[in-house]
């Protein structure tokens, strides 16, 4: 794969405190454009705060945060701007109850970027032909299986058309027998070309798409490296711990 | 998905009458058919006074109407706002609409119409239909302020922060996302609030506005027919609230879960 040099991410010595606990200690890092980046680590180690940092669903105690060339730690940014370029997937969904399928995926677009209604349409059937439950386009989420949803829900982000796609931990709430159909959408979203950050624990996938992968411990990164670094010469006997419990 | 079963109550209402409760939806129905029977009955069998009685209080029954209607409309804007006001980051709007729900509700209702008719009144000239609907207002405003507020507060995190994450605003993800949600656990204690604003609406009689019971006092002192008068005002009264809690059951069987649209 080639990558561009353009950075799109740049995380620099963030720390984000809740109460006496420390989330997040003196993180950087830095995405280019059209990156994969995993992150694992054990529960609690950080890995969702330094996600919801990136698009300010958790605001950073201190260090910078530039995300395609917006300082969004800086208090007169736009954050709600920012966001439309960021997509991000939660581990619940978190589907609008109240709307359909189409609704879902409409409304932000007709809302905020003043997308005319037929077209936001038309560009939703297509994304929900994309992640295969185009026939679901009238069903309310409380209709779907888990897999439906979190399919939906990526469809839902992909409508605002972001640069950059942040998924936290997507396939954890499924059933095993659904996880592979979220994962393949995920994948034909990397060959695209998606910039995308994922927290996840689906290795295969890591494997498979991750261009670097962070092992995060304690709010702190421990390791950075490719797979095949990770997977057959991990350095820090932490990392080795962790590989070994999971693999 | 998740579908709490969240109940919310503030005041006591009247009982709605419920399909599935069969126990209280008979009793509704017994209690409405005996008052018609009992009022159509007087008025046939002893028309002097029951069907002068009759003839005598529909204006005082409009205007009841009136009170209640006003002040649900007005008390919901109210309440709305307190309910925003009391979950807001910012200090001083959550302070501000805190206290007021705190007064409110420790001050009984017919303090605060005396108040706000005859304490202000020294100050300025107020209509007294004007004390009795803003009396009742600001009365259930704050009632209303606390339905909304714990009606926000059920709807689930998840769905502030997948709006926030789409690019919504604050007050965007409050008007698309939260209240069109909340208003399924809303409905039924607002429902519920309506129905005791209409008995309340009965205070108001105390500052000269000719209700239902004004109407049925004033028939009682030219004819001294006290009884007759209160036993005819109650039968109405019962038969108002009875009808009005059908309305707001039927209301909320029309709240179905999203995907039986
Ligand atoms: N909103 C919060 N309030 C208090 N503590 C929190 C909050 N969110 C996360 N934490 C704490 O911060 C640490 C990191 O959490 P998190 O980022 O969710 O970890 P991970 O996603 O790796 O499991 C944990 O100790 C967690 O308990
Ligand atoms: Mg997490």
């Amino acid at each position: 794969m080639t990558k561009s040099d353009e950075t799109i991410i740049t995380i620099e010595n963030i720390y984000k405190f809740f109460g006496d606990i420390e989330a997040l200690s003196n993180v950087s890092l830095k995405v280019r454009k059209k990156e994969k980046m995993v992150i694992i680590g054990p529960s609690g180690s950080g890995k969702s705060t330094l996600l919801r940092a990136i698009n300010r669903l958790e605001g950073v105690d201190r260090g910078k945060i530039v995300i395609d060339g917006q300082d969004i730690t800086d208090r007169h940014c736009n954050i709600n701007k920012v966001r439309m370029e960021l997509g991000m997937v939660f581990q619940n969904f978190n589907l609008f109850p109240h709307k359909s399928v189409l609704q879902n995926l409409t409304m932000a677009p007709i809302k905020l970027k003043k997308v005319p209604p037929v077209q936001a349409r038309e560009n939703a059937m297509r994304l929900l032909e994309k992640v295969g439950i185009k026939e679901k386009a009238t069903a309310y989420p409380s209709q779907l299986s888990g897999g439906q949803q979190q399919r939906v829900a990526i469809a839902r982000a992909l409508a605002m058309n972001p640069k950059i796609m942040l998924f936290d931990e997507p396939t954890s709430a499924l059933d095993p027998e659904m996880i592979g159909e979220v994962l393949d959408v995920m994948v034909n979203l990397a060959l695209e070309g998606m910039t995308m950050v994922v927290v996840t624990h689906e290795m295969g996938f890591a494997r498979q798409v991750a261009d670097w992968v962070v092992f995060m411990d304690e709010g702190k990164i421990v390791e950075t490296g490719t797979p095949e670094h990770f997977f057959q010469s991990p350095e820090h006997p932490r990392t080795k711990k962790f590989l070994s419990q999971i693999l | 998905m998740r579908d709490k079963n969240i109940k919310i109550d503030v005041t006591d209402g009247a009982a709605i009458p419920t399909r599935r409760d069969p126990g209280l939806f008979n009793a509704w129905r017994v209690t409405l058919i005996g008052t018609v029977i009992a009022i159509v009955s007087l008025v046939i069998f002893k028309p002097d006074p029951y069907l002068r009685i009759i003839k005598f209080v529909p204006d005082g029954i409009l205007i009841t109407f009136q009170v209640t209607f006003l002040s649900i409309a007005l008390s919901l804007i109210v309440g709305l706002f307190t309910g925003l006001g009391r979950l807001s980051k910012n200090r001083a709007i959550n302070l501000i609409a805190s206290v007021y729900v705190e007064v409110i509700r420790g001050i009984p209702l017919l303090v605060q119409l005396f108040y706000i008719y005859y304490a202000l009144g020294t100050f300025f000239r107020i209509h007294p239909f004007t004390a009795a609907v803003t009396a009742m207002t600001v009365c259930y405003g704050a009632y209303m302020g606390e339905v909304f507020r714990a009606g926000i507060q059920s709807i689930d995190k998840g769905q502030t922060e997948a709006a926030r994450s789409l690019g919504f605003s604050k007050s965007q993800t409050m008007f698309y996302v939260i209240i069109p949600q909340a208003m399924r656990t809303i409905l039924p204690p607002v429902g519920n609030e309506f129905i005791a604003l209409l008995k309340d609406t009965s205070l108001v009689s105390i500052l000269a506005v000719s209700d239902l019971l004004r109407r049925g006092r004033e028939f009682a002192t030219q004819t001294f027919a006290y009884f007759e008068t209160y036993t005819m005002v109650a039968l109405l009264y019962l038969m108002i609230t009875l009808i009005l809690s059908k309305i707001v059951s039927i209301m909320e069987d029309k709240v179905k879960p999203y995907d039986q649209k």
